[in-house]
């Protein structure tokens, strides 16, 4: 493995009914509920992807943040890895679908429902909107783990498993949430690593 | 070419028999185990048919000689005894003598038990010891501690593609010099959560699956549990192991197409075949057989067929589905059909694609209805997952 400067190319932050881009304040909202700040998102940003309404929060969620990272880049077939954790895995959902079948008498368990009993999915959400057949991977942590993440996306990079890789936190659980999305490349923006990631986490 | 790495070892438990021997004798011989269901009461009893092995749990507690008392799930149990039989066959009898793993898959895990309980966790506390045989991890470590192994555990859930990526990641590790062996595989058992989910997606067949057929209604489920063991060169050679074949080759794409159905144009099949090309060294033309994923629904056959086409243009090798034997047994199929591709390189043989009536309307892709001898030197076999999960293994003749 050939250790080579990796960089932050661009960066996303969700929380709060706000969402900032590269550390400025993009889009936000009143007190309101995630599916309505969500679903005001996605009108302002004009995303016309009606799939989006179907997705779960964690899904939605993921999908905003990656939306706005990658918009711009318009090649096809890039090869940008995914590398995604979060808290709570899909739990939000586990929890809705157990209550579709807790009642033995009344019960409506919904595939609709049950495809999003994964982390994972909001990755292929992302996969199936920007096209990407690349390396994917999704981790569960305590908190988020700039050490780990940094080393694991170096090593992608380094090992031409990727061009890119899209990487970060996104984590939601009872409407509590938090997305903080980044792309690290080898070409150009601010140096990559744990300290870094950790300062704009923290922003 | 890349000789790969050298399998030492298999073992298999599926409908069609016990023992690898078994399996052979029944894949020569058209014997197909796709029946009524007998080990779980479902109300969908009469409107499907599944491959299952006729064993009861209290059989294979027997078999295996565990206390009453257990908390394995039918998953470990098939595991175990697959694993095992792997273990002899390849001559292991200190298991911890060399650095040793176990990379098992499994899709159900321990649900086949724990969904017998759902209601009675918080009325029962007889039953809580199920809660933790229950997830995937469980599965690889019960079978773990069944072959006394101290080394490392892990565990793959890709849904149809595990075990190939489990073989995968197992051929990796020997190929990193991570581990000196392992035993790589996947066990899935029939449950209901599998057969309403399935039936929930109306991609089960009421009759028996006819792959690549055009009038194909869809899949029957299975139970089988099948592990390979995999050693390092350097152990072959001071040890002078029995050699039965070699991975060279294995690849694993991703579909991005939809949480369950797999793309029209077969890409993430396409990209899976191509790497495993690539890792192989070898060309298209110098596959002789495929053993497809062909699991009868109308969408992976179409998808499959197309991605073949793309990889072999006019000139695609006999290929065969070996599901209308095994029924689709998830998890494990690539495990099994890891096997019966070994099968097909030590007795130069293509297995039937039985039930194939009609060529499919999209296509002029024709299966290898009928059992076929010829030589055979690199077997490729597919298996694709929910999730846009594409994985493709080739199997080489050990010389």
């Amino acid at each position: 493995m050939i250790k080579q400067a990796t960089y932050i190319k661009a960066y996303c932050s969700i929380q709060n009914n706000k969402i900032d881009l590269n550390g400025t304040s993009v889009f936000k909202t009143g007190e309101c509920l995630f599916v309505d700040f969500a679903k005001a998102a996605y009108r302002n940003f004009e995303l016309n992807y009606p799939k989006f309404f179907k997705m779960d929060n964690l899904s939605k969620l993921a999908f905003l943040a990656a939306e706005l990272l990658l918009k711009n880049e318009l090649e096809t077939d890039r090869d940008i890895a995914l590398l995604l954790s979060n808290k709570s895995s899909s739990l939000d959902t586990d929890i809705k679908f157990q209550e579709s079948i807790n009642n033995q008498e009344n019960y409506f368990p919904s595939p609709a429902v049950f495809v999003y009993t994964l982390p994972n999915i909001c990755m292929g959400e992302i996969s199936i909107r920007h096209n990407l057949k690349s390396e994917n991977t999704f981790f569960i942590f305590e908190e988020f783990n700039p050490g780990f993440m940094s080393n694991y996306t170096n090593v992608l990079l380094c090992t031409n498993r990727a061009e890119e890789v899209l990487c970060g936190w996104v984590e939601y659980y009872k409407d509590t949430y938090r997305a903080f999305l980044y792309i690290v490349t080898t070409t150009f923006g601010i140096p990559h690593d744990a300290t870094t990631i950790q300062t704009l986490f923290n922003k | 070419m890349n000789k790969g790495v050298a399998i030492t070892g298999m073992g298999i438990i599926s409908a069609i028999g016990n023992t690898v021997e078994e399996n052979l004798i029944s894949l020569l011989n058209n014997k197909v185990a796709i029946s009524t269901i007998d080990n779980i009461s479902t109300i969908h009893k009469d409107s499907i048919k599944v491959a299952e092995i006729k064993k009861t749990n209290q059989e294979l507690v027997n078999e295996l000689q565990l206390p009453e008392e257990n908390n394995y799930s039918r998953t470990a149990m098939l595991g175990a005894i697959a694993a095992k039989q792997a273990m002899a066959d390849a001559g292991i009898t200190d298991i911890n003598e060399y650095r040793t793993g176990i990379v098992s898959s499994t899709s159900v895990g321990g649900m086949d038990m724990t969904e017998r309980y759902y209601y009675e966790y918080f009325k029962d506390e007889s039953c809580l010891k199920y809660v933790s045989s229950h997830d995937g991890g469980a599965t690889a470590q019960t079978i773990a501690d069944e072959l006394g192994l101290k080394g490392m555990v892990t565990t793959i859930s890709t849904a149809c593609s595990s075990a190939a990526n489990a073989i995968m990641f197992g051929a990796r590790l020997i190929k990193a010099k991570k581990l000196d062996r392992v035993i790589v595989g996947g066990t899935d058992a029939l449950a209901k959560f599998t057969i309403n989910g399935f039936k929930t997606l109306m991609i089960l067949s009421d009759t028996d699956n006819t792959p690549f057929d055009n009038d194909r209604k869809g899949l029957n489920l299975g139970e089988a549990a099948a592990y390979l063991v995999l050693e390092s060169d350097e152990l072959v050679q001071k040890e002078h192991k029995r050699v039965l074949a070699y991975v060279s080759g294995y690849g694993n794409a991703n579909d991005a197409f939809h949480q369950t159905a797999s793309s029209e144009n077969g890409e993430g099949a396409f990209l899976a075949m191509q790497k495993a090309m690539k890792v192989a060294g070898l060309e298209p033309a110098q596959i002789d057989y495929i053993n497809a994923h062909g699991t009868a629904t109308p969408n992976n056959d179409l998808s499959e067929g197309r991605a073949m086409l793309r990889i072999f243009g006019k000139h695609v090798p006999d290929f065969s589905s070996t599901k209308p034997f095994t029924g689709h047994t998830l998890a494990a199929a690539a495990a099994i059909e890891a096997v019966y591709s070994i099968l097909a390189l030590q007795n130069n043989i293509v297995f039937p694609n039985l039930n194939f009536k009609t060529p499919m309307s999209e296509f002029d892709l024709v299966p290898q209805a009928v059992l076929k001898h010829k030589p055979i030197q690199h077997v490729l076999s597919n298996s694709f997952g929910f999730g846009g999960n594409c994985s493709t293994l080739i199997f080489s003749k050990s010389e």
